[in-house]
Order: C-alpha cells, then sequence, then structure tokens
C-alpha cells in the first residue's frame, strides 16, 4: 500500500487554478522531495495532505484512508517558524506532546528523547527567540517526530539557514528516514532535493518529471555545464552569453549564469574573450555536473528560485 | 484534557512573559489607580473619598479585563495565525474547540491575577469596599460577564485582523475609546444622555456599574443596574457578543482553505 497516494487532485481560488490535475504515488518509506519556483502549487498540495486545505476535486489516501481520518499519522512541518519564541524548546516540545494527548510524565522522557535527537538537550531551557534559525528549524521537525508518526512533510525548511545549519538538518533527516518514516520534502533548493530518493518537479500546478536525480538529470539530456561567476549581471551580458547556449538560454544565479552547451572545454576561451569584450570579467569559470535546478530550467526556461 | 491544559499552560506562558501584555493589563490599569487615587476627590467628604478610591479601583480591574480579553486575547490569536502555528495545529488530531477552552481558562487565569493586583494596590491606596458576602459573589460574576463579553469582542477581532500588531492596537483602541465613552473611565453621570443609554447596553459597562453598585453603592454607579431589565440585558448581551465571537473564532480562523 502506498504511504501517500495522490489522484487528479485540483485546486482552484477563484479562476485561479492553483493545482491541475496532480497525481502521485510515495512509497512507506521513501524519502521524496517536491522541487519547484514559488506559487507552483507545491504548499498547497502538501497542506492538502496535511488537512489544512481541502481539494476542489480529486482524491488524496494516506494509507489508504482520507487525511482527516488519519492525523495522527501525520507530522507537517510548515514552512513559517511556527513554535512560540516566548517559550523554551522544552516547553514548546511539551505543548506538542500533551497536545497529541501524551500523558504528562510519558511526554517529558520523550521530549527528553527528542531533544537529544535533534541535538539540542544543552539548549533545552533556553527561550526560542535566544536559537539560531537552524536549532529552531530542528525544533520545528521535532514536533512532528513524537511516537506514531509515519510521514514527515517538510515545507522548505531550509529557507534561510546557512551551510553548516542545513548540513545538520539533513542529518537530523537521515536519523529520521532510518526509523522507516516516509519523508516528503518540499524545496526550491536543488541541491537539497537531490538528497531525496526520488524527485517531482512541479511547475504551474502540474508535475512536470518525476524520478531519481541522477535519472531526470540523464533524461534532460544536458551534459557538463559551465558555470560562471562575473562582475557583472545585465541584460548584455546574459545576451552575450546565450550566444553560447543550447536555445539561447542561460540560467542566471546569485553570482552569475550558467551555460549550457555541447562542447563546454571548446567553448570557455570564447566566453572569456567574449565577456572581456563588453567589460565584464568572468571571475570564477567552472564546469561542473548539471543540478536538479538546470533540469527544472531546461524543462520550463523558468528558474526554480528566485535570484539575488 | 491534555489538549486544554496543554494550550492554557502556553497562554498563561506568553501572556506573563510578554512586556507590552504586563503593561496594558497590570501596570498601566495600577498606574491610574495611583493617578485616581491621589488626583480626584479634593472637595470630597473624607467618609466618601476611600469608596470613591474603590470606585476607581473597580473601574481599573474592569479594564484589566477589558484589555485581557480585547486586546491580548486577538494579540495572542493572530500571533499564532502569523508565525503559522493553525495550520500546524489544525494538521493534528486535536478539537478546535479544546483549544478554545484553553485559551479562554488562560486568559481568566491571568485577568483574575490582574484584578486581584489592581485591588490590592487599590486597597493599598485607600480603597474600600462595603459589600455583603453575597454581593461579593455576585460582582465576581459580574467580572466574569465583563470577561466574557471582552473575550468575545477579543475572538471577533483576533479572527478579522490577522496582523498581530493591528489586532493589539486594534483591541486597545476600542478598550480605551469604549471604556471612555461607556463611563467605566469616567462617571456615569457625567456622560450624555446618548452615551447613558450605550453605557447601559454595553455589558462591559453595565457590569462595571453593576459591580460598583454592589461593592461601593448606588451614588458611585450612577443608576440601578441591577434591575431585572438592566440585568437580563447586561448578561445577555455578554453571552450574545461571546457567541458571536465563539462562532466567529471557529469558523474561520480554524476554516479550511
Amino acid at each position: 500500500m502506498d504511504a501517500i497516494y495522490v489522484e487528479n487532485v485540483t485546486k482552484k481560488y477563484g479562476d485561479n487554478e492553483v493545482l491541475r490535475g496532480v497525481n502521485l504515488r510515495i512509497g512507506e518509506g521513501e524519502f521524496y522531495s517536491l522541487m519547484g519556483p514559488n506559487g507552483s502549487g507545491k504548499t498547497t498540495l502538501v497542506s492538502i495532505m496535511a488537512s489544512v486545505r481541502s481539494p476542489t476535486s480529486g482524491r488524496i489516501e494516506i494509507y489508504g484512508r482520507e487525511p482527516e481520518q488519519v492525523k495522527e499519522l501525520i507530522g507537517y512541518v510548515p514552512q513559517e517558524n511556527f513554535t512560540s519564541p516566548a517559550l523554551t524548546g522544552r516547553e514548546n516540545l511539551m505543548y506538542f506532546a500533551r497536545l497529541l494527548g501524551h500523558p504528562r510524565r510519558n511526554a517529558e522522557k520523550m521530549v527528553d528523547n527528542i531533544l537529544d535527537k535533534i541535538g539540542l538537550s544543552e539548549d533545552v531551557d533556553k527561550r526560542v527567540s535566544h536559537y539560531s534559525g537552524g536549532m529552531r528549524k530542528r525544533l520545528e521537525v521535532a514536533t512532528a517526530l513524537f511516537p506514531g508518526t509515519k510521514i514527515l512533510i517538510l515545507d522548505e525548511p531550509t529557507t534561510g539557514l546557512d551551510p553548516s545549519a542545513r548540513r545538520k538538518f539533513f542529518g537530523l533527516i537521515q536519523d529520521v528516514k532510518e526509523e522507516k518514516t516516509t519523508v516528503m520534502l518540499i524545496t526550491h533548493i536543488g541541491a537539497d532535493a537531490e538528497l531525496a530518493s526520488r524527485v517531482g518537479l512541479i511547475d504551474r500546478g502540474e508535475i512536470i518529471a518525476e524520478d531519481e536525480p541522477e535519472r531526470l538529470k540523464t533524461a534532460s539530456g544536458l551534459k557538463d555545464v559551465i558555470n560562471i561567476e562575473t562582475t557583472i549581471k545585465s541584460e548584455r551580458v546574459a545576451t552575450k552569453l546565450g550566444n553560447f547556449s543550447e536555445g539561447q538560454k542561460v540560467l542566471e544565479t546569485d553570482v552569475g549564469y550558467r551555460v549550457y552547451c555541447e562542447d563546454v572545454e571548446k567553448a570557455i576561451p570564447d566566453i572569456v574573450r567574449s565577456l572581456d569584450a563588453i567589460g565584464c570579467k568572468a571571475t570564477r569559470i567552472e564546469t561542473v555536473r548539471p543540478s536538479l535546478e538546470d533540469v527544472f530550467f531546461k524543462l520550463t526556461e523558468r528558474t526554480v528560485r528566485e535570484v539575488s | 484534557m491534555g489538549q486544554i491544559t496543554a494550550t492554557f499552560g502556553k497562554t498563561i506562558k506568553e501572556f506573563t512573559r510578554a512586556k507590552p501584555v504586563l503593561f496594558w493589563t497590570i501596570a498601566w490599569p495600577i498606574l491610574w489607580v495611583l493617578i485616581g487615587s491621589y488626583s480626584f476627590g479634593g472637595n470630597a467628604p473624607t467618609s466618601v473619598i476611600p469608596y470613591l478610591r474603590g470606585s476607581i479601583a473597580i473601574s481599573m480591574m474592569t479594564f484589566a479585563l477589558m484589555t485581557a480579553g480585547i486586546a491580548n486575547l486577538p494579540g495572542n490569536i493572530a500571533q499564532d495565525r502569523e508565525r503559522g502555528l493553525l495550520p500546524k495545529l489544525m494538521s493534528m488530531p486535536i478539537k478546535p474547540w479544546r483549544d478554545f477552552v484553553g485559551r479562554i481558562l488562560g486568559l481568566l487565569a491571568f485577568s483574575s491575577f490582574a484584578v486581584v493586583l489592581v485591588a490590592v494596590v487599590g486597597y493599598a491606596c485607600g480603597a474600600r469596599f462595603s459589600s455583603t458576602m453575597i454581593g461579593a459573589w455576585q460582582s465576581i460574576g459580574f467580572f466574569l460577564v465583563v470577561l466574557l463579553a471582552s473575550a468575545g469582542i477579543g475572538m471577533i477581532i483576533g479572527t478579522f485582523i490577522r496582523n498581530v500588531h493591528g489586532a493589539i492596537m486594534t483591541g486597545v483602541g476600542i478598550s480605551v475609546v469604549t471604556a471612555s465613552l461607556s463611563g467605566v473611565m469616567a462617571p456615569y453621570s457625567s456622560l450624555p444622555t446618548l452615551l447613558q443609554g450605550f453605557a447601559r447596553v454595553y455589558p462591559i459597562s453595565s457590569g462595571n456599574s453593576s459591580i460598583t453598585y454592589l461593592l461601593v453603592g448606588e451614588d458611585f454607579a450612577g443608576y440601578n443596574p441591577l434591575s431585572v431589565g438592566q440585568t437580563a440585558s447586561t448578561i445577555m448581551m455578554s453571552f450574545l457578543i461571546f457567541v458571536v465571537g465563539l462562532i466567529v473564532y471557529s469558523r474561520w480562523c480554524w476554516r479550511k482553505g
């Protein structure tokens, strides 16, 4: 039996169709990532799974039953920092444990175990307002780790976390996964999605591709990618680089561009010369393997995340 | 029961750890008890002054209940929604009514604490009350009536004003304005006729008048708020506002999108 079964789910807000016939099957113990840009419908989809919203049409089953009937199996971690900053880490977890109906003594033991697992034992009595972003997010995941949770739904958990906090966070998810918990990760960060065993790419309310990360990359036909850091970013620079890229499309990144071409070794000297000619320096240029963000760009000609 | 006690505990902790909540619910009424006790009633006979101070303390106890229900409660609701706690709660196997009961009990405990503190400060400032035991119990009942109406208004504000600061400031504004217009912060007799009518209909002010009548006498209440019709009106209006607030809160705050 599938842990999560989604059949032809649609969601409309007035004339705005946020989900357009989404189908999805996720097996027990699977680590599935749904990747897409803001507004693609991924949060709407998981909030329907978590009984926070209702679908306009279609069907969702969690272990063969309606989500509303099996809420105790789902640990939903919304995108926002929902823990109370006025309470300590322990008080926050006790609040959720008691909400779930665990008697006080059992709850205290469970909370101590969970705090140990998430590496916050030394900070349990600090108020959450003094926690870093990474600590707070781990605490929020902990609210979904009480015994009985079989499906963990994480909505953009690493947004705003520094690289070190992200690594620690995924270390925690790795531990959870080993306990046969099904994990569904919502993200717009390719590197995060690649940690999953299977990835669904969602755009404008539709799942446009779904497979294991490496197979998605292979199927996209993308070869190596030229990653360029430039001193300036402008329409002119993008157009210039587009001359070297498939379909004249380049992906803008935080620090420059990514160029897709057949023969990267041959193209690099020409790219450097071409940029020099318009007064733009390439401060770093390297050949990298395509990422899931590249795959998404190839399929949609749109970026998954907004660049700064 | 665990859900109710969990929400109760969280509400109490959040209230007692938030400086603006402590200021508006405890410090501000106490400040006014201090100012009022030593500023007003200069020409009044000495025998009357302790009861005048008693009526000021009662007004400030009512005001403490008003701010707890009309400003703190919606601020708490808006905060929970703004930081995404409500979606999280909706995803859990919990009953909305238990969350509601926990919040209201937390509000009751916190505001009772505030009322006792204001009463103690008032007493220390020379406020005196004269009542029978039955009158004292009846006045506690009217304090609850005031709290019910305040919580009802607070739930409506918290449901519709989604921004935390917006909810709190709206609550504070409504508390201050209605307290001023309805005679909670000014003698009933000094109000124009139209506002005297409002003071009798608005359950918070008529509840305040009832408590004043019971604890310090009719002279300070300005009219007899304990007539059958007026008492029924006070209690019914209070319950009506509370029930409307409860319906609005449970239908809109916990509604699936």
